[in-house]
């Protein structure tokens, strides 16, 4: 259901999913090399807990929440070596600062999408989390978008929370 | 990627000839995004001098001292000192007053590129970025 908060607009969810894909698929063709095809959502919040890597980055303006990309370390390392153009053998400091700077480039591309029907909106630098037994929880979400990817390298999901901002 | 034409690159130039290859400075807290941009330097087939790499506008400001340095290339969000604040330093310096500063960051609003613009940044490119059409821009600007 569209929203509507101080006179502006708040996409729907498909909207916002579709936002969500159009900047992660200009991330993957102009710095990846790489097409990215959609498949079905995965589950929002991770109440299961998984290992692999989390990269997280904070949202705020008319809206606040955040944007997470989730991957396995095999994955990570696939999408570092595919940045950095150069091989990578297994986690690393490099790697999650390329998957830091990944998610950057999405959730940034995201926002300016977004940007223009909410108006302006701050980002964070990243937080990337490597290790095992990772459990995700939001205590306060109005909007929840949820896209799976999969490209050559395998799978990956990316998550945006967003909740309207207290005044 | 977006980008608008601004100021004259001030290499090391003795009367009308650049004599020293320039020396450039990278900023960003992403090292992933400092190694892309390094390399992207050297495929523009340009001699260049040091090429120095910090991960913040405080650091940047550190290693600029003392140097002559003709072209700087800066991220917008990092810690510590933002890539916006370190064009205002150099701004209000009169030794940096004129130097070249291209922002390259994933900040593509608006609003903030007109910040930036305002501030003095002489080219703005947004993240994602295609290597050839930053290699062609970069290449342009170092060969004024």
């Amino acid at each position: 259901m569209t929203q509507e908060q101080a006179g502006r607009v708040i996409p729907q969810q498909n909207e916002m999913a579709e936002m969500l894909f159009a900047a992660t698929q200009e991330v993957f063709t102009s710095m990846l090399g790489s097409e990215i095809q959609q498949l079905s959502a995965p589950e929002a919040e991770r109440s299961t807990p998984f290992d692999g890597v989390l990269s997280l980055i904070g949202l705020a303006g008319a809206l606040i929440g955040n944007g997470a990309l989730v991957c396995s370390a095999e994955m990570a390392c696939d999408l570092s070596s595919r940045l950095l153009c150069a091989e990578v053998s297994g986690v690393d400091e490099q790697v999650l600062d390329a998957v830091g700077e990944i998610t950057n480039m999405i959730v940034g591309g995201f926002k300016n999408l977004l940007e223009a029907h909410v108006g302006p909106l701050q980002m964070s630098i990243p937080s990337v989390i490597f290790g095992k037994n990772i459990c995700t929880r939001d205590a306060r979400a109005d909007v929840v978008v949820a896209v799976r990817c999969a490209f050559p390298g395998g799978e990956f999901d990316l998550t945006v929370r967003l909740a309207t901002a207290r005044k | 990627m977006e980008s608008y034409s601004g100021r004259r690159l001030n290499g090391v130039i003795k009367g009308n000839m650049r004599t020293e290859p320039p020396n450039l400075l990278i900023v960003d807290d992403s090292t992933a995004i400092r190694k892309i941009l390094l390399r992207v330097l050297h495929q523009t087939g340009l001699e260049l001098g040091q090429v120095l790499e910090a991960g913040d506008g405080k650091e940047a400001l550190r290693l600029m001292e003392g140097r002559d340095i003709s072209l700087v290339l800066s991220d917008i969000n990092m810690p510590n000192m933002d890539g916006l604040e370190l064009l205002r330093a150099l701004r209000g310096s009169p030794q940096w007053h004129d130097l070249p500063v291209v922002m390259i960051t994933t900040e593509g609003g608006q609003a903030r590129v007109e910040e930036a613009i305002e501030l003095g940044a002489t080219s703005y490119v947004r993240k994602p970025f295609s290597a050839d059409l930053l290699r062609d821009k970069l290449a342009a600007l170092l060969s004024k």
